[in-house]
């Protein structure tokens, strides 16, 4: 079976960590984005995954071949020159989405992160036998995003309404979608929204359902909505696999860290925490509801909260970091510094406090 | 002329490196800070040029922190363009200001040189280097600084200091002092004679011995944890301060303009001052036109042949404009820099901005800034492909390559 990846552009509501990295390869639960979903799509018996691009393949390929190797899994990558929107890369891809076999493939948005119920599906999609399934998340504020009105009982998509002013439902778009091979008849190569044009046509044929998807769901290309989506990550991974948490005296809530990681003596670490390859986090430190990326140095009696801290930087001692600060790679907090929502690009060194939410190049 | 074949002498143009000039973003984001162009040429082509001028120029280096490859393709350029031969060489550790010299003393001294230039590739200035050449012969130092007036308020990398008014020895030198010593500030350019390695070589000794003494005094037990690495010799505190006032060190002093390149809104500035000295040495370089089959030029210009500017645009005064951009009807452009293939839409006005390369202007578009070079927001900056949409107004601000502005935006750093 095969699948797309809609990785898309340049990653800039996650700068300045996609300043170092391609979006897809931003590390989230210590682990870069894109294999989430590359591990999900082979754990339901994909084969060959391809990922839509429109910037930087040679950093991508690199990465991928190590993957390529590790999960025993095809990864291509299928170039735009000019933005396609979200149906045209479908369009591009076609000669390797198409196989002759008249399986459905996945087709996913690389910024969503979900519990990826691929199995269930796949059933429920053999089950209507229509052309097209796409998985639809409840929402608090429908109106932000484009509601998808569907018949509840059988799940029937009957259309898409772009943010809403009276209230039509509470479904949204949740951007992972299960096609047969005959979507691909309905896309032109050309610049497509898959919303507005695609889905509407399979609708009106009535060959378009909706299912709820179970669990978490989060959008996280932008880092408020990263930190949350690691709250809901780590709860679902609580229920799922708990051995993969970390327990102990001075573990609070749910906590991720890598082996490889050292923590000293008298910390305490969590709620939602996630701490990356090699960092080491001397002893008295305080983490709560931050992402610490790989070969990241805590110094003694720091503070962190609601941050993410990027890949090979240090944070002072008796430093204290909060409110949505981001750093970017290789950033140097000095000790005792504050910085209260500071956004550093990379190879920066702070030795000044940050007193409100400012953007350091 | 009466020189004799052995009076070679080398130039060495200091040009940093990617970790240290983040002073210079979001403009140097996708190219190092000496390729970033100034009067429509990379910024490290105006000292080169200028050395060009040094009779008995043997060699160029340039010297950095920067991959080879960075620069590969600019070096083989600019050899053919000059004729004269430029060479990269990439420093694999910091050695210091003058450590940087010294670890490439063989190189350097393989012509067997008389003299040697060391530049600063961010400075702005005239670079009177064959005058400089001909006061160091008659001074019979170890080496000459170029010299300038200036306020006691513009803040100087390097240093402040005291030169004798009749024999114009170096008296006295202090980098960055928090008192006022003197109005006569270090211009980054000096030109030594080989005895300078020697001058260097001894303080790395020095170090090196106190390194190995094993009983150390109170005092410098307290001294930072951070001691310094015997090869790692500044210019600054390690030479000229303590040679100054010995009859080894003298000065220069210019009486044309001086700046230093630290900050995208400085290069604009920059751009201006060679754009005017460009009328004086080689006017051919710059744009004119009256609006009839050419745009209106007001000022110094610099366009690139290969760029198309609508004869109905008003361009100037400090303008330059690189390669393939396109300049639409009725643009009005300002104390700007437009970076290559730029498309200007009809009616926009860009003022007191950097365009980055591929970046489009909208119809009725307005980029502008205060103008205040030397601070952050003093000049809007546009990175690479940034895309402004019609009637939208962009105003001391700084956006990162790759964003499309749909609503007008002020004072702000856009990610």
């Amino acid at each position: 079976m095969k699948a797309l990846i809609l990785v898309g552009g340049f990653g800039t509501r996650l700068r300045p960590l996609t300043l170092s990295f391609p979006k897809p390869l931003v590390d989230f639960a210590n682990k870069p984005m894109i294999l989430h979903q590359i591990e999900a799509l082979k754990a339901v018996g994909v084969d060959e995954v391809v990922l839509a691009i429109n910037y930087q393949p040679e950093v991508m390929l690199n990465f991928l071949k190590d993957f390529e190797t590790k999960l025993e899994i095809k990864i291509t990558c299928s170039q735009e020159t000019e933005p396609l929107g979200t149906a045209g890369p479908l369009a591009l891809a076609r000669d390797k989405l198409v196989d002759g076999s008249g399986e459905p493939f996945f087709v996913l948005n690389s910024d969503v992160i979900s519990e990826y119920p691929l199995k269930e599906m796949l059933e429920f999609h053999k089950t209507h036998g229509g052309e097209a399934s796409i998985m639809v998340t409840k929402v608090d504020e429908p109106s932000k995003y484009g509601v998808v009105v569907m018949e509840e009982s059988t799940g029937k998509v009957e259309k898409f309404v772009e943010k809403p002013k009276l209230y039509v439902g509470n479904k949204i778009n949740a951007g992972i979608y299960l096609l047969n091979p005959s979507v691909l008849d309905k896309i032109e190569l050309r610049p497509t929204s898959i919303e507005k044009e695609t889905f509407p046509k399979i609708a009106a044929a009535q060959g378009l359902y909706a299912m709820v998807l179970p669990g978490f769901w989060m959008d996280i290309g932008q880092p408020r909505d990263y930190i949350t989506g690691l709250r809901l990550y780590l709860d679902s991974l609580r229920k799922k696999s708990p051995a993969k948490l970390t327990s102990g005296p001075h573990i609070v809530g749910n906590v991720l860290v890598d082996e490889t990681a050292k923590i000293g003596e008298g910390c305490l670490i969590g709620p939602d925490v996630a701490i990356g390859p090699g960092c080491i986090v001397e002893s008295g430190v305080r983490l709560s509801r931050c992402t610490v990326m790989r070969g990241v140095r805590i110094k003694k009696h720091a503070c962190i909260s609601s941050s993410i801290i990027g890949w090979h930087s240090t944070v002072g001692q008796w430093a204290r970091i909060e409110n949505m600060t981001i750093l970017g790679e290789d950033v140097h907090v000095s000790d005792e510094i504050y910085s209260n929502g500071g956004v550093v690009l990379p190879h920066k060194e702070i030795k000044t406090n940050i007193l409100k939410p400012e953007i350091v190049m | 002329m009466g020189s004799s074949m052995e009076e070679k002498v080398v130039a060495v143009i200091m040009v940093g490196g990617p970790t240290k000039g983040t002073r210079f973003r979001p403009l140097s984001l996708n190219i190092p800070k000496p390729l970033f162009p100034i009067a429509g040429q990379p910024m490290v082509h105006h000292p080169i040029s200028a050395c060009k001028r040094i009779p008995n120029l043997a060699q160029i280096y340039l010297v950095g922190f920067y991959e080879e490859r960075e620069f590969a393709l600019y070096v083989s350029a600019i050899s053919n363009e000059l004729k004269v031969p430029v060479r990269y060489l990439r420093e694999d550790k910091p050695h210091g200001s003058a450590g940087g010299l010294y670890h490439f003393r063989n190189l350097i001294m393989e012509d067997s040189p008389s003299h040697i230039f060391l530049l600063n590739c961010d400075v702005c200035c005239s670079f009177p280097l064959p005058e400089m050449l001909e006061a160091h012969r008659g001074y019979g130092g170890i080496g000459t600084l170029l010299v300038i007036k200036g306020s006691p308020e513009s803040a100087s990398q390097f240093g402040e200091l005291v030169a004798d008014p009749v024999t114009n020895e170096l008296l006295h030198y202090t980098e960055k002092p928090e008192t006022f010593v003197s109005d006569r500030i270090n211009c980054g350019v000096y030109v030594f004679t080989p005895e300078i390695f020697n001058a260097i070589g001894d303080v790395s000794t020095q170090r090196k011995d106190r390194a190995t003494l094993k009983r150390v005094s109170s005092f410098e037990a307290l001294q930072p944890a951070t001691r310094i690495p015997t090869d790692f010799v500044r210019l600054d505190q390690d030479i000229l301060s303590p040679l100054a006032g010995k009859k080894q060190l003298y000065t220069y002093e210019t009486m044309d303009f001086w700046e230093q390149i630290k900050s995208p809104g400085m290069s604009l500035r920059c751009s201006g001052l060679y754009l005017s000295q460009f009328r004086l040495t080689s006017p051919q370089l710059l744009a004119s036109g009256d609006g009839t089959s050419i745009a209106i030029v007001i000022g110094d210009v610099y366009i690139h042949p290969s760029a198309k500017v609508h004869p109905t645009a008003k361009i100037g005064p400090n303008v330059s404009i690189s390669a393939n951009a396109r300049v639409g009807p009725g643009v009005r452009l300002m104390s700007c820099i437009i970076l290559d293939d730029v498309e200007i839409m009809e009616n926009a006005v860009v003022t007191n901005a950097i365009v980055g390369w591929k970046s489009s202007i909208g119809r009725w578009s307005r980029v502008q800034a205060e103008g205040v070079y030397n601070t952050k927001l003093g000049v809007t900056i546009l990175g690479d492909s940034v895309s402004v949409e019609d009637e939208v107004v962009v105003t001391s601000s700084i956006v990162l390559p790759n964003k499309t502005l749909n609503v007008s935006v002020q004072d702000e750093i856009i990610l």
